[in-house]
């Protein structure tokens, strides 16, 4: 038997014990069953779609830019990171929106369905690191296992990120409803902020520092220099990055906790 | 007066209703330098009321008068404006009936959806799952698309899974409202043990019988405010006079 605290304006806490793994592993796969219809041909097809657009577009580039042969590597991982950054962050935007169903239902914390939309989007970038790495040893330009553990640490601060900016615009679609508009725009032009189709040195220089704030630039360009170039930024760089994803999270968890607890009434 | 299993104290809540509710930020954008009154909709006014840890409550009303925005903030999903709710026990809501379903899903995925959220662990939920497919005569369709079900299959199926999740306190709406005669039967019989093995239950309902026959108690709400509370007889015949309606309006209030 549990009892609740009893504070003025405080509606009931949580009344159930939720199993939350359970949860957790129950939304992503019906979304992913939704999403693909069916179990088998829809993960052939989740392995197939970014397997696909790799060949593509490195044919491609390969064709376009001979004489470089790095800059179509630098291309395709921009391209497929910013990818991720879109997918989940739009993915993000809607959550708790295309949740109504179940949060008009139970009292359950809702971080769990906006975590749980990154799923599908962290999935294909899973399977896009595996293939690039594959070309990259194939090619003999193998990253050491550092510079891939590097990689795999900008990841894990861009999924960081993309939570942040999820949990936030989650709660605030709701009482926003043209949010996700105002963010397609802030994307789409973001595309060109960040240098995924230009290299960063076109740009002069005393403007690099403001590229950077957008964060998809950092996590890009950090990328393909432990990958691609086989440099290590420096220490400060990192230290900016890890402060850039920490208050970007912490400012959408602050967003979160304050617009949550009502956002059933905004569904 | 011994405390409750529920404890409802003073509790209000309002609604901006919505010819002034801006819902973009467009609308925001625009309206910066236009002040528009707020109009405000109480729905619920100083609402306070106990429930005995064993006791079925009714809760009656005409449509608006703040019943299921009761219900929503018993099970915690809305959050009262000012007053206290406090549950001395785990609960298990049954809202909104016949929707709640990804339709995209089968009836068994939307088992272990549902009843994941209502606290179920996976493990619980596949040994049940037959149960639950079974008490809501649905075997057969176990496989296929919600999308395709009936209201009154996918109604069933709620009421199934909620039966099946549930914890100490129930919170009930519209409850034996759904379904044809036997189906109601056998939620009549599994609510009549799930009482007797001393669940505390909180009923809504428009039909006039179901409160005579399954509450200890009652109150009656007309515009957010309690009107009358006791004796589930004298609450009923102060609701028939407040709707002016002899008959029971249910049959007709059932299909939403």
């Amino acid at each position: 038997m549990s009892v609740q605290a009893i504070q003025r304006g405080v509606a009931p806490g949580r009344s159930i014990p939720l199993h939350t793994a359970d949860v957790l592993w129950t939304l992503v796969r019906t979304d992913f069953k939704t999403r693909y219809h069916g179990t088998l041909g829809g993960f052939v097809w989740a392995l197939l779609k970014p397997l696909a657009m790799f060949i593509v577009l490195f044919s491609v580039f390969s064709f376009v830019f001979v004489a470089e042969p790095s800059y179509r590597l630098y291309l395709v991982l921009g391209l497929f990171l910013y990818e991720f950054f879109t997918e989940s962050t739009r993915t993000g935007v809607l959550a708790l929106s295309s949740k109504a169903f179940l949060l008009r239902k139970a009292k359950f914390p809702s971080w769990i369905i906006v975590l749980t939309s990154l799923a599908n989007a962290l999935i294909t970038l899973t399977i896009f690191t595996i293939v690039l790495l594959t070309v990259l040893a194939a090619s003999g330009r193998a990253p050491s296992p550092l510079h891939v553990a590097l990689y795999l640490f900008y990841l894990a601060l861009f999924v960081v990120i993309v939570l942040g900016i999820s949990l936030g615009a989650s709660v605030l679609f709701l009482r926003y409803r043209d949010l996700n508009q105002v963010w397609d725009v802030i994307i789409q032009a973001g595309m060109f902020l960040a240098p995924v189709v230009y290299p960063l040195r076109v740009i002069p220089l005393r403007i690099h520092f403001y590229l950077y704030l957008w964060p998809p630039t950092p996590i890009i360009q950090f990328s393909r220099s432990v990958l691609i170039d086989g440099t290590i930024p420096t220490f400060r760089a990192h230290v900016m990055l890890i402060v850039m994803a920490a208050t970007i999270f912490g400012l959408g968890l602050t967003i979160y906790r304050r617009f949550a607890p009502s956002a059933a009434e905004y569904l | 007066m011994t405390p409750g299993i529920i404890e409802v104290r003073n509790v209000c809540k309002s609604f901006t209703i919505p010819s002034v509710h801006r819902s973009t930020l467009r609308e925001h954008a625009l309206d910066l330098f236009r002040r528009r009154p707020g109009e405000r909709l109480h729905v619920l006014d100083d609402v306070s009321f106990t429930v005995q840890r064993g006791e079925t409550i009714g809760i009656m009303g005409r449509n608006g008068s703040g019943k299921s925005t009761l219900l929503k903030i018993l099970a915690g999903i809305y959050l009262p404006d000012s007053g206290a709710v406090a549950m001395h026990a785990p609960s298990t809501a049954i809202l909104e009936l016949g929707v709640g379903w990804n339709p995209e899903l089968d009836a068994i995925d939307n088992i272990l959806l549902i009843g994941s959220v209502m606290g179920l662990s996976l493990r619980e939920l596949r040994e049940a799952t037959d149960e639950i497919l079974e008490f809501a005569e649905l075997e057969r369709f176990a496989r296929l698309k919600v999308l395709h079900y009936s209201s009154g299959m996918a109604s069933r199926l709620a009421y199934s899974i909620a039966f099946k999740a549930v914890r100490e306190i129930l919170i009930l709406d519209e409850i034996f409202a759904v379904g044809d005669a036997g189906f109601r039967a056998r939620c009549e019989e599994r609510y009549r043990k799930l009482s007797a093995a001393g669940h505390t239950v909180v009923l809504v309902s428009h039909t006039t019988s179901i409160v005579t026959e399954f509450c200890d108690k009652a109150i009656l709400l007309d515009q957010g405010r309690i009107v009358a509370e006791g004796h589930p007889r004298m609450v009923t015949d102060a609701y028939l006079e407040l709707t002016g309606g002899t008959a029971e309006p249910s049959e007709f209030a059932v299909a939403r």
